[in-house]
């Protein structure tokens, strides 16, 4: 395998891994939520950057939100670290939830 | 699924969230949670007990104990509880003092029975009034420690202006009531003790109660129903209509100032509550999350009972001023506004505040490491559909029972509404009980 399938396939485990994490309210998972906005595999550092956000920035839930993200990808067998950054550019919007996100949700 | 949005290159890390920064220890909102399930089961079953009873002029023991233990014992500990868990997130700080929190809390568990007896029985002597200055020193200790709390703070949001207000109506309440309880002991005010009673009243329920729960309320729908871009232009009309109806109402009950400035009041607390439900129902349009549970259901009856709450009281201050009916109006409004409005929606916020802090204190340690449940699961939606129906056929019954002066129907909803309270709590014990 080449190191640039390796980082394919590396976040698609990560994505993957992110549908086992949920929001304690709503019991979507992140991914379907739109929280997830970028995941970054570094072969040579066996490194894993996670670009993602939460639903308002008071998110009583955050930090055990991307506490969990931590401890999930951390099981990945590629990955010997995790990096996972919050940001607020762009706002969450229920825009952002996917189509399977929005029949679990009732719409 | 669709196509996540580009991220900005320059996204700053977040470091610990508000509610990991800033939320007090979880042993002392149990105790103050504790503390208001004891005094709604203290409450409901004195309820029961003296359901027969409870009619006449409003100035009598039975009903002015039955008044301030469900204000007092049940609401208040409760709203205590919530605003010590909600403030410190809101405004991003910690609360001033824990200790003093812990303080107040000991001085208003001790002193807040003893004075409630006193009411009950009207046979204390000077226990009453020492009583109750032990129980207005608590809460002016909480005050304090809030407003303190508040001065570091930085944000502003409309939440935080309803909370900062009925801050200061809370203080008037109280201080009236301490007065007034001297004065029950040995009269000394130059005003008459029912009117100061009737602008006491107000002003806690109204002024306290209505507005913590009003602007509470539009952060907690906001939150547990994923309420994203309502307009608060309706929210910020209601925090002033209420404000005036609340500076016209106080010193008219208190210096008893007639009918016109009564109707003044009246029109300013109906475009304040339109306003509220406009604003609640604005956020309940926008939410992300469609499918509604039980908790809603108490927060759609609590809006039910506020308009009828708000219907009867205008009705009272434009209406004829003495008739014998008007005993049991007043008695409904009452009834309508504080066990109604108050407490449906304590019950309704209640069931979504308490899973998610056990799920937050309990389950998160374990997100990502195994499959933990939702703050949802962690109590069928059954028991609590039992106590909704239990609750509010009992309360209806109750109300009923009242206005057309029927004994036996006051009898009836209050027995129900006593199961629906031993209900309320031991689902609320199941959750506290969960663990991983």
């Amino acid at each position: 395998m080449t190191a640039l399938d390796q980082t394919g396939s590396v976040e698609q485990a990560a994505r993957e891994a992110l549908f086992e994490v949920h929001d304690p309210e709503t019991d979507l998972n992140l991914v379907d939520l739109g929280l997830i906005y970028r995941l970054t595999y570094r072969p040579e550092t066996r490194k894993l950057e996670v670009l993602m956000t939460l639903t308002t920035p008071a998110c009583p839930a955050g930090g055990m939100i991307v506490d969990g993200v931590q401890r999930r990808l951390a099981l990945l067998p590629e990955v010997d670290d995790v990096a996972v950054e919050v940001t607020f550019d762009p706002r969450w919007t229920p825009e952002h939830i996917s189509t399977d996100g929005r029949v679990f949700l009732g719409w | 699924m669709t196509q996540a949005p580009a991220p900005s290159t320059q996204a700053a890390a977040l470091g610990p969230t508000p509610f990991a920064r800033y939320a007090p220890s979880f042993k002392l909102i149990q105790a103050h949670f504790g503390l208001g399930l004891l005094g709604l089961v203290t409450f409901s079953a004195m309820l029961a007990l003296r359901a027969g009873e409870i009619a006449g002029f409003f100035f009598q023991p039975l009903l002015l104990g039955l008044v301030h233990l469900c204000v007092l014992g049940w609401l208040m500990p409760i709203a205590l509880g919530a605003m010590h868990q909600l403030v410190p997130v809101v405004f991003e700080t910690p609360v001033r003092s824990e200790r003093l929190a812990w303080s107040a809390f000991a001085l208003y568990a001790v002193s807040m029975p003893i004075f409630i007896t006193g009411m009950w029985t009207f046979a204390l002597g000077w226990i009453l009034p020492v009583a109750a200055t032990g129980t207005a020193t608590a809460i002016w200790l909480y005050v304090a420690n809030l407003v303190a709390t508040l001065a570091r703070s930085r944000r502003h949001s409309l939440t935080g202006l309803y909370v900062k207000v009925a801050l200061g109506w809370l203080l008037l309440a109280v201080t009236l009531g301490a007065l007034l309880a001297w004065n029950l002991y040995r009269p000394y005010l130059p005003l008459f003790h029912i009117a100061l009673l009737r602008a006491h009243a107000h002003a806690a329920g109204l002024g306290f109660f209505g507005l913590l729960i009003m602007g509470v309320a539009y952060r907690l729908l906001e939150m547990f129903l994923l309420s994203h871009g309502a307009s608060e232009r309706a929210g910020r009309v209601a925090l002033v209509a209420t404000n005036l109806a609340l500076l016209a109402l106080i010193p008219t009950l208190a210096f008893q100032l007639g009918t016109p400035a009564l109707a003044l009041a009246a029109a300013a607390a109906a475009v304040g509550v339109a306003s509220f439900v406009w604003q609640a129902l604005a956020i309940f349009r926008r939410r992300t999350r469609r499918r509604v549970d039980v908790a809603w259901g108490h927060t759609a009856g609590a809006l039910v009972y506020l308009v009828l709450a708000a219907a009867v009281g205008a009705g009272l201050a434009l209406g004829p001023a003495r008739e014998p009916w008007l005993d049991r109006l007043h008695l409904a409004y009452g009834l309508l506004a504080l066990v109604g409005f108050a407490g449906s929606i304590v019950v309704g916020q209640l069931y979504k505040i308490v899973p998610f802090l056990v799920w937050l204190h309990r389950f998160a340690p374990y997100v990502g490491l195994k499959r933990v449940p939702s703050a949802a699961e962690l109590l069928g939606e059954r028991p609590k559909q039992v106590q909704f129906a239990l609750m509010h056929a009992g309360l209806i019954a109750l109300i009923v029972g009242v206005v057309v002066d029927a004994a036996a129907l006051r009898v009836a909803g209050a027995i129900a509404f006593v199961a629906s309270s031993l209900l309320f709590v031991g689902n609320l014990g199941v959750v506290m009980a969960r663990r991983p």
